[in-house]
């Protein structure tokens, strides 16, 4: 489903992807961790073209990136993207926020966006603020919209860029939730995140980043109790030891 | 000697400055409304990657806000004739006022765009959102809040900037405080009734000003941080 | 018939340079006066009574509502009805430095509020004078702030100090409108009292931009 093969990318002189090979296989769920600046929030980015790579191959869902024949626009369409700090459209209310790219995206006539946008709302719990505006919502509830947002697209790949890291500490398990419900029902994700009871709930691999590439990759039990590497020793015994 | 001041010589006038209040209402909204015609076109072209039409539109808005009115006003008016284009006072001025605020309108309206955090135009991009299809459904109709009070801050300029044209004999407020002065020998009578009229101006555009903050933080859009 | 003009332009130097000359002393003397009593201003309608700011605010708005040639039309033919004599030069410098004054008033207020109270707090757990806590503490922070408007705001005065050749004093303007009168080219003389004023304006525009692009450096949020 994603597919990198010798992926580099450098921010001016920053080698910030260095020879990254990795399979997303459909269905699979991959959590990516590492500590801040080893490159993994840039890898998930690279997927839905936030940022271009400067050499290998990126194929996703069949297509090339890169290519002229592949329309980026399209591929997005596919590709759903969670992040960090939420990125709610602040002068749309929750239904709004999540019916406006099907309808002026997929062209969905707006009646029926709005019944799957309800939908989609009440699936993440959030079946009384369809027109509550981001600003008089929690942060946890904000995220939620998000995932329904990006759920409305029927994307067949969904991307998480640290989603839990902008939250009080008493809102991270709703919206974990909300995710293990997404990958339960088999869709494709990719989730940078340190939450290791989410890996370890649905992931089928860990990969570890560290300085851009990819130090160590594993189901996640094998990787929590018996790491191989130095590296990955350091980052779990300083993210573990609270 | 202000123990001579004569209301009855005022309200004599009360018509020419009936007439003068309405003139410089009327031709500030014509103005204003050039002014943004003018700052929309300068900002779309600030805002493309193509230099050739980048950089025409940045030494107008330099050249405008390094040089007063009144030379661009004087400029227009003994310059067009030059040119064969003899327009009357009043509609040369209300092309100076447009042209002059317009640079200004393109920096409060190209201020409001960038800030719009870069992740908003990131979500549009991830949810496959063409450039125009984000500018239009994104980033445009939250800057538009952010720019109503600048705005209106320029409108108010725009109003006081006006007087200039009564010296290019365009009959306003201030020229009819002018003729009061000149006619009767009694510029307090007819300053201080022109500068009343001016602060009600102010004043309605400020209230104005101040509703329209009110109501837009009334409307639960929240800058997210 | 350009060759003509051009040569009767150039014959007209020493009247521009004189025009230069009182545009130049006319912002230059209204800038530091209307600093100085705006900076005095500012601090008095954060810091002082009630009445005082009551009253300097109702002022600022005066000015603030009414346009500036009005402004000095009040000044050059009403304070003389008071029995106040005065040339025009007194009061286009009045009239500036009042102009001046009141908007780089708000500026420092502005400049001075945005200083948080975290601050004057530990000025005042420190044991610091009114007087020290203000110099040492919240001025120097408040300046960063203001800056970059004050600067801006002397440009606004150079170009508004074009608006005193009304009352007839012969500043750069008015030396275009009495040179247009015997060389019929507006465009061409125009332009040139243009760039008189850009070559002034135009660095202290670049400057403003620079100090605001610092301070948003300095005290840059962490843009998501």
């Amino acid at each position: 489903m994603i597919k990198f093969r010798g992926v580099n990318k450098w921010f001016g002189a920053l080698h910030v992807l260095k020879d990254i090979t990795l399979n997303v296989e459909p269905r699979e769920v991959v959590v990516v961790c590492g500590p801040s600046g080893s490159g993994k929030s840039t890898l998930i980015r690279c997927i839905n073209g936030l940022e271009t790579i400067k050499n290998g191959d990126l194929v996703v869902d069949g297509q090339r990136l890169g290519d002229r024949a592949t329309n980026m626009t399209e591929l997005r369409t596919e590709v759903g993207f969670v992040f960090q700090s939420f990125n709610l459209y602040p002068h749309k209310t929750a239904l709004e926020n999540v019916i406006l790219a099907p309808i002026h995206v997929r062209k969905i006539p707006k009646a029926e966006a709005e019944i799957a946008g309800r939908e989609m709302l009440a699936k993440v719990g959030l079946a009384d603020k369809f027109n509550s505006y981001p600003a008089e919502l929690s942060g946890g509830q904000q995220q939620r919209v998000a995932i329904a947002r990006c759920l409305c697209m029927r994307p067949k790949i969904m991307l998480f860029d640290e989603p839990t890291s902008a939250l009080d500490p008493e809102m991270i398990s709703e919206v974990l939730d909300v995710m293990v419900g997404v990958a339960e029902e088999g869709m494709t994700m990719m989730v940078v995140t340190h939450e290791m009871g989410f890996a370890r709930k649905v992931a089928r691999r860990v990969v570890f980043m560290d300085a851009g590439a990819i130090v160590e990759t594993g189901p996640p039990e094998e990787f929590f109790s018996n790491p191989k590497t130095d590296r990955s020793r350091a980052f779990l015994s300083k993210i573990l030891r609270h | 000697m202000l123990e001579n001041f004569s209301f009855r010589t005022i309200t004599e006038y009360l018509p020419l400055f009936g007439y003068g209040f309405a003139a410089t209402l009327w031709l500030s909204i014509v103005s204003f409304a050039g002014a943004l015609a003018v700052g929309i076109t300068l900002c779309a072209m600030n805002l493309q990657r193509s230099q050739a039409l980048k950089v025409p539109a940045k030494i107008y808005i330099d050249v405008i806000r390094a040089t007063p009115l009144l030379a661009q006003l004087y400029f227009l008016y003994f310059g067009l004739p030059r040119l064969g284009v003899v327009l009357p006072e009043l509609f040369i001025g209300i092309l100076a006022l447009s042209l002059n605020s317009g640079a200004y309108v393109a920096e409060i309206i190209r201020a409001g765009i960038l800030s719009i955090s870069r992740g908003q135009v990131e979500a549009g991009i991830a949810s496959g959102m063409t450039y125009f299809q984000r500018m239009r459904l994104v980033v445009l109709p939250q800057a538009f809040r952010v720019t109503i009070p600048p705005l209106l801050g320029q409108a108010i300029v725009l109003v006081k900037d006006s007087a200039l044209l009564s010296l290019i004999s365009v009959s306003e407020l201030t020229r009819a405080g002018q003729l009061l002065a000149s006619d009767r020998f009694m510029p307090a009578e007819g300053f201080i009734t022109t500068a009343a009229c001016y602060l009600a101006l102010y004043y309605g555009l400020k209230t104005l000003a101040a509703s329209s903050e009110r109501w837009l933080r009334l409307r639960p859009t929240g800058n997210l941080k | 018939m350009i060759w003509q003009q051009l040569q009767s332009l150039i014959g007209s130097y020493p009247l521009a340079l004189r025009g230069l000359a009182m545009t130049i002393a006319l912002s230059l003397l209204s800038l530091i006066l209307g600093t100085l009593i705006g900076f005095f201003l500012g601090v008095l309608r954060t810091k002082g009574n009630r009445l005082i700011i009551r009253v300097i605010g109702a002022w600022v708005d005066l000015i603030r509502g009414t346009p500036f040639l009005v402004q000095i039309f009040l000044i050059f033919f009403i304070l003389p009805e008071l029995g106040i004599e005065l040339d025009a030069f007194t009061a286009g410098i009045i009239a500036l430095t009042n102009l001046a004054a009141c908007f780089i008033c708000e500026i420092v207020a502005a400049g001075i509020r945005s200083v948080p109270t975290g601050q004057v707090e530990a000025a005042l757990a420190s044991g610091l004078s009114q007087w020290h806590r203000m110099r040492q503490v919240v001025l120097p922070q408040a300046m960063r702030v203001a800056l970059p408007p004050l600067v801006g705001q002397y440009v606004l005065l150079i170009k508004d100090s074009s608006v005193v050749s009304a009352i007839g004093l012969t500043d750069l303007t008015r030396v275009g409108w009495l040179v247009v009168q015997r060389v019929p080219n507006g465009l061409l003389v125009f332009a040139i009292v243009g760039a008189g004023y850009f070559v002034v304006c135009y660095p202290l525009i670049l400057l403003a931009r620079r100090l605001e692009k610092n301070m948003n450096a300095a005290h840059g949020e962490v843009q998501l």
